[in-house]
């Protein structure tokens, strides 16, 4: 098993759709594609599982994204297209997968969108092909199982390769070694999965992975690799190679925000410190966002014990501190 | 209303009776019928279904000429037939003309388009999630129709139907290949275009009864199938 790539893939031919220069992964590495909807992310996939024409040659096993069962029993769908050594691999990944054996006997068309995925998942990774292209995997599982079976997911490889699409993060975090951010049909970034959340390469990326902080300023000295962007009042460090006195774009996540109760300079090392006051918080199921007005307004997350602990309401004064090395400055 | 009544009569009478003749043109009907939908269905399911699953050079052509001969008049079917088995024809030497050979081979080039058709539109019409898990589990393609033609099974029992239909019901394509030689090659249908030529009503409506209750009762148990498959 080698490592795959594929260079220069358009679709249609004048590339409207999808139009990749580049996309490689290691022999056994898993590649995220993330983006959001209309991308090119189910197409690209299709096009490198040969299911349309004009693809490269892959031996890859498929899951598309909505799992179809065929009319017959349960087990007889787990079964399609495998020899009995891999139909009883597949049992076994499917029991990984959390689908239960009494269903076997049924008819396929009573299982639940959940319980059909689980039993594609199953069948899919039981293939013999070296690499298996995933399209949303994880979409019709409920929430408390996805991680569960997302971390299965990854146990039952075996020294394949993947390629997967989600536009969920935290299934990104968990199934992809790296990612791939696409937009507009292209891949706009490409590294570890991390790195692209908390570093995305340009605006683009920003709103596909749903960074909450984008500011626009202008750009001053450099210092090695940061460089320093004023935004109104504002003096923001951040990685980035600008020319003094350009536009600049600065781009971080609400996590990479730490937030400490008055104005008191707190302990730490981080270059950006912005004193100023709580405008609005918001909760966001988990988490409570909490937009701070430092000169200009920018999203932290909390959780809500902190809340209770800091007492924060509107006009709380707090301070914000981010890291230089978790701000990514680019052209504007 | 007398006349119509007469003939009523008669029918059921003749019915009642029962009588050999009757039996042995049903008898040879539901042969030759059976056998030709039998070879439609054979040649025409995976053939409707390459055509429904789609995607090889040649299919639209294919597609064209199966949709003209779901129309073929049975009359010319039969003249294609007879052409081809004439004495000095290429298929002269089998000497099967005026035989329930050369019937069932009329028949099946009615029923081959018939069901051909009809499975190509039942199988082109699952839905795109279904054909998209379909190719992605990588079958042989004879697998691969297989299955298309078992989650197609409604509409492939309306081409079978349709096919039994079309065969035991025409008249022009075994009359111009079989003759309607009494006692080796007179069916249902061209026994009624004999006995109403000699204006022996009560005959040809007792022979038109028993080819209604022939095609309800193939029907009838290809509709059970079809419902009874369909809840699964």
């Amino acid at each position: 098993m080698s490592r795959l790539v594929v260079e220069d893939l358009r679709y249609p031919e004048d590339g409207s759709i999808v139009s990749v220069a580049r996309l490689a992964v290691e022999a056994g590495g898993r590649l995220v594609i993330f983006g959001p909807n209309g991308a090119g992310k189910t197409t690209l996939l299709r096009l490198l599982a040969g299911v349309l024409a004009g693809g490269p040659t892959i031996p890859a096993a498929y899951q598309p994204q909505h799992s179809h069962v065929f009319r017959g029993s349960a087990a007889w769908n787990l079964g399609l297209g495998l020899d009995p050594e891999q139909t009883a691999w597949a049992r076994t990944l499917a029991d990984r997968f959390g689908l239960d054996p009494a269903l076997y006997q049924g008819p396929a068309r009573a299982l639940s969108g959940g319980e059909r995925q689980r039993l594609s998942l199953a069948r899919t990774l039981a293939r013999p092909e070296p690499w298996v292209l995933l399209d949303e995997p994880l979409a019709a599982l409920d929430i408390a199982d996805r991680m569960t079976v997302a971390a299965a997911l990854v146990d039952s490889l075996n020294g394949k390769g993947a390629i997967i699409v989600t536009h969920d993060r935290e299934e990104a975090a968990v199934l992809g070694e790296r990612l791939a951010v696409m937009v507009g049909g292209t891949i706009v970034q490409e590294g570890p999965v991390a790195e692209v959340f908390s570093l995305p390469a340009d605006d683009r990326v920003a709103k596909a992975v749903g960074v909450a902080n984008v500011l626009d300023g202008v750009a001053g000295r450099r210092e090695g690799p940061l460089c320093s962007i004023r935004v109104g009042s504002l003096q923001v460090w951040g990685v980035g190679e600008l020319d003094e006195g350009a536009g600049a774009r600065v781009l971080f996540g609400a996590e990479a925000v730490t937030l400490f109760p008055g104005h008191e300079a707190a302990a730490g090392s981080a270059r950006n410190r912005w004193p100023g006051k709580v405008a609005d918080l918001r909760e966001t199921g988990r988490l409570i966002e909490v937009i701070v007005d430092v000169g200009s307004l920018i999203a932290a997350l909390i959780t809500p014990g902190s809340r209770e602990a800091l007492k924060l309401a509107p006009g709380s004064p707090v301070t914000l501190m981010v890291k230089a090395t978790a701000v990514r400055a680019v052209p504007r | 209303m007398s006349f119509i009544g007469d003939v009523l009569s008669q029918a059921l009478q003749l019915l009642s009776q029962f009588g050999a003749e009757l039996r042995e043109v049903l008898w040879l009907t539901l042969m030759v019928s059976l056998v030709a939908t039998a070879i439609g269905v054979v040649v025409g399911v995976p053939l409707g279904t390459a055509l429904g699953l789609g995607r090889f050079r040649g299919r639209t052509p294919l597609l064209v000429a199966v949709n003209t001969g779901m129309g073929l008049p049975p009359v010319l079917a039969g003249l294609l037939i007879l052409l081809l088995l004439w004495s000095d024809g290429p298929l002269g030497s089998f000497g099967i003309l005026f035989t329930p050979q050369a019937m069932v081979l009329a028949q099946s080039l009615l029923a081959i388009p018939i069901a051909a058709g009809v499975t190509a539109g039942a199988v082109g019409g699952l839905s795109p999630v279904a054909r998209e898990q379909l190719t992605a589990l990588g079958l042989r393609r004879t697998s691969a129709g297989w299955i298309a033609v078992r989650e197609a099974w409604p509409g492939v029992a309306a081409a079978v139907a349709a096919a039994f239909g079309r065969v035991v019901s025409e008249v022009g394509a075994v009359l111009v290949v079989g003759g309607n030689i009494q006692g080796e090659t007179r069916v249902l249908t061209t026994a009624i275009v004999e006995e109403a030529r000699q204006a022996q009503f009560g005959a040809a409506l007792a022979l038109g009864i028993v080819l209604m209750v022939l095609a309800l009762v193939i029907n009838g148990g290809l509709t059970w199938l079809q419902l009874r498959e369909r809840a699964r």
